[in-house]
């Protein structure tokens, strides 16, 4: 591109026929220049890398996606019937291959202070409204991916919360893939924006009509204000030949709360960045995470926790379950500031392992350099205990299905955390249909 | 109904059970005492199926099978219950569906159809009111921070639901409050029927003044050195197992 070296990512990039979404505003072509400057300096990391040790990046390379071209019409309502959960009473905004399509979306009525709206859109009509927050929360220089996807910048959902506004139904994305002529990389970009007092619930899916191969690269910008909260689910059912990356960056002022529950169950290859930032007193960040990774997949998160100001608290609390030759990696970094003081912080990561073929990396790691701070970690990896198994069969039920009731008693702490009844359901069936075809082995 | 034939068994290295002896007829109730290491839960374990115990020598029959040959699950559906001396916790496990698994698991192996929903609740609400249980714990996960007391008369009304043919106690009187042991054996009792056979191991007698057996048995290292009626229990409590050990050691 622009004549420079070729990058391993030129694909993902190539000039699109009808132009770059907002051409013309100068300070998104800047940013957008900036990023691909930094995705041709960073290239293809290895993984002599510290956040890519554990996970090559080979296979996607080869892979050499094709940016999403078309937008993909065709689609009904009836055609994705199945994907949706009708118990859960939504602002629905499905967006299809990283384009949001109005004509599945059912937004319903908004409360007044509230935009849902798409990217594409918003540049278009009001463009200032993005002008402080794309890349307001990710910063300037960004991971691999991050950059990536702002350097191919095309459409995302938007979420704006003026000061003091509440939402009492979720707002649910439904990210849905469907295969292409070729293997596509859409590039999705949120941006959740709460001000002050403001107070929602985001739930984002990301799921596939059929079986195909793709990738999924969305970055989420989410901000809140002081005293902001946000309950915020995402469930990954990925095609099971994809690869899904997502980097959610999350920056939180005083006294603002966020709860994620982070559900991965998709994909071939899924990698997670979380990364939190707090910038004002007694903020609240609790993230949660469940995932499961059988044969043919990879789960692999990296966290990074800034505790820049005192008196913040972050949990997090992962819990992974491998199967077949499932892999998985937890790679979590919580960082105390020397003025950090009354800092709270825990994290944990436990792992059931059903299969000696299954294998997982974890590096819970705390950086501290405060004194007065109350920190913690702890990481388990285990196996399901012989003596509960027992309890269960000896009340008649089979091996197997012992095996997944204390799977699922596993998981249900994380599932239980989920922000609707109707999305707890579809997530614990989702999780049983999984683990009752998954080989021991 | 259950015959025990010289039965010998390994953990590791130690051979726990020495030759035990043991028939149990239909509707009997057998209450087995025992210094404590003597082997009385690894029998139990054995009936019950659990791993970890390597049976050398002997056989267990219940009914005309041989029950060391099953999965814990088949001895299960064929009416063996353990109920333990240490129930397990099972956090996150919820007590209302562990419930219905199990009884609807033993309910198809026998060809019956599974229970709906409404007549399991039914059923569950019978029988918890039995135990004097509170309903609560029927939302909370399996014994997952149940007292001493609620964990023991949560067994005994799985085995209520259950409705074993050879239910094991093992300890259940163990850990109880004098009026929890009083609901215990009434609710053992309510079960008593000429079907229905249960070995009760107990270190006390009180428990044999409520459920009172047909057999009292003395279990030391690993076998059975002596077995009489309800009055051996009486002995035991006043004289201790001292004597009969001498007498066994001079024989
Ligand atoms: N898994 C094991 N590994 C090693 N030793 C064991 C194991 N299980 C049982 N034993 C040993 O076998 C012996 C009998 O144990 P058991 O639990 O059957 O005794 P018990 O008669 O039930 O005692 P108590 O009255 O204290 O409950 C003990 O010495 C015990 O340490
Ligand atoms: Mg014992």
């Amino acid at each position: 591109m622009n004549g420079a070296a070729p990058t391993s990512f030129d694909t993902w990039l190539a000039a699109r026929a009808d132009g770059e979404v907002g051409a013309g505003l100068d300070w998104l072509e800047a940013q957008r220049r900036s990023a691909l400057d930094q995705v041709r300096e960073q290239g293809v990391p290895g993984t002599k890398q510290e956040a890519w040790r554990y996970t090559s990046l080979k296979r996607l390379i080869e892979q050499g996606f094709a940016r999403v071209e078309d937008e993909v019409t065709a689609l009904q309502l009836d055609d994705i019937e199945e994907l949706l959960i009708p118990e859960l009473e939504s602002h629905r905004v499905v967006m299809v291959n990283g384009r949001y399509t109005p004509s599945l979306s059912a937004l319903g009525d908004l409360p007044r202070g509230v935009r849902v709206t798409g990217l594409r859109a918003l540049l278009a009509s009001d463009p200032d409204a993005l002008r402080e927050r794309l890349n307001g929360v990710a910063g300037e220089s960004q991971p691999l991916f991050a950059a990536l996807n702002t350097a191919g910048l095309d459409d995302g959902l938007v979420v704006l919360l003026d000061r003091g506004a509440i939402l009492e139904r979720p707002i649910e994305l439904i990210h849905l893939s469907v295969g292409m002529d070729e293997p596509r990389v859409a590039q999705p970009r949120h941006v959740v924006s709460l001000a002050d007092g403001a107070q929602a619930t985001l739930i984002e899916r990301y799921v596939s009509l059929g079986e195909s191969l793709y990738c999924t690269n969305s970055v989420l910008e989410l901000s809140l204000g002081r005293d902001a909260v946000l309950k915020h689910d995402r469930i990954q059912i990925e095609s099971p030949n994809a690869f899904h990356i997502t980097g959610l960056y999350l920056s939180q002022d005083a006294n603002s709360r966020y709860v994620g529950v982070n559900i991965g169950l998709g994909g071939a290859w899924a990698r997670t960045d979380l990364v939190t930032r707090f910038s004002g007193e007694h903020a609240e960040c609790d993230l949660q995470g469940l995932y499961l990774a059988g044969d043919r997949q990879l789960m692999d998160y990296h966290i990074d926790v800034d505790h820049a100001v005192p008196a913040c608290s972050s949990r997090e609390t992962f819990k992974g379950i491998l199967y077949g030759k499932g892999r998985a990696v937890f790679d979590g970094r919580v960082v105390v500031a020397k003025d950090a003081q009354k800092t709270d912080a825990a994290m944990s990561n436990k792992n059931l392992m059903l299969s000696e073929n299954a294998e997982v990396d974890t590096k819970p790691q705390l950086e501290i350099n405060a004194d007065d701070v109350k920190c913690s970690h702890g990481t388990t990896v285990g196996q399901i205990e012989p003596e509960k198994l027992f309890y269960l069969r000896s009340r008649g039920i089979s091996a197997p299905l012992a095996r997944r009731m204390l799977c699922m008693g596993f998981a249900e702490e994380i599932i239980d955390a989920l922000h609707s009844d109707a999305l707890r359901e579809a997530v614990s069936e989702e999780v049983g249909r999984r683990l009752e075809t998954a080989p021991l082995t | 109904m259950l015959s025990v034939k010289g039965l010998r068994a390994k953990v590791g290295e130690n051979e726990i059970l020495t030759g035990l002896d043991l028939e149990v007829g239909p509707g009997e109730i057998h209450a087995i005492m025992g210094p404590n290491g003597s082997g009385k839960s690894t029998f139990s374990h054995v009936l019950s199926g659990r791993e970890g115990y390597e049976v050398t020598a002997g056989s267990v029959t219940f009914e005309g099978q041989d029950l060391l040959a099953l999965e814990p699950e088949e001895r299960a559906h064929l009416g063996v219950f353990l109920a333990f001396q240490y129930p397990v916790e099972l956090p996150g496990v919820n007590n209302t569906y562990f419930l219905k698994a199990a009884l609807n698991s033993i309910r198809k192996a026998r060809g019956e159809s599974e229970l709906d929903a409404v007549s399991f609740l039914r059923l569950i609400k019978e029988k918890l009111k039995i135990l004097h249980l509170n309903d609560s714990l029927l939302k909370r996960a399996v014994n997952a921070g149940f007292s001493g007391g609620e964990k023991k008369r949560n067994e005994i009304f799985q085995m209520a639901l259950l409705e074993p043919k050879l239910a094991i106690l093992d300890e259940t009187d163990s850990g109880l409050d004098i009026d929890a042991l009083r609901v215990v054996a009434d609710g053992v009792n309510a079960l008593r029927n000429p079907e229905r056979s249960m070995i009760v191991v107990t270190h006390y007698q009180r428990l044999l003044d409520y459920i009172e057996p047909d057999r009292v048995h003395v279990l030391a290292k690993g076998r059975i050195i002596r077995s009489g009626g309800k009055e051996l229990a009486l002995e035991l409590e006043e004289k201790g197992y001292g004597w009969i050990l001498e007498q066994e050691q001079a024989a």
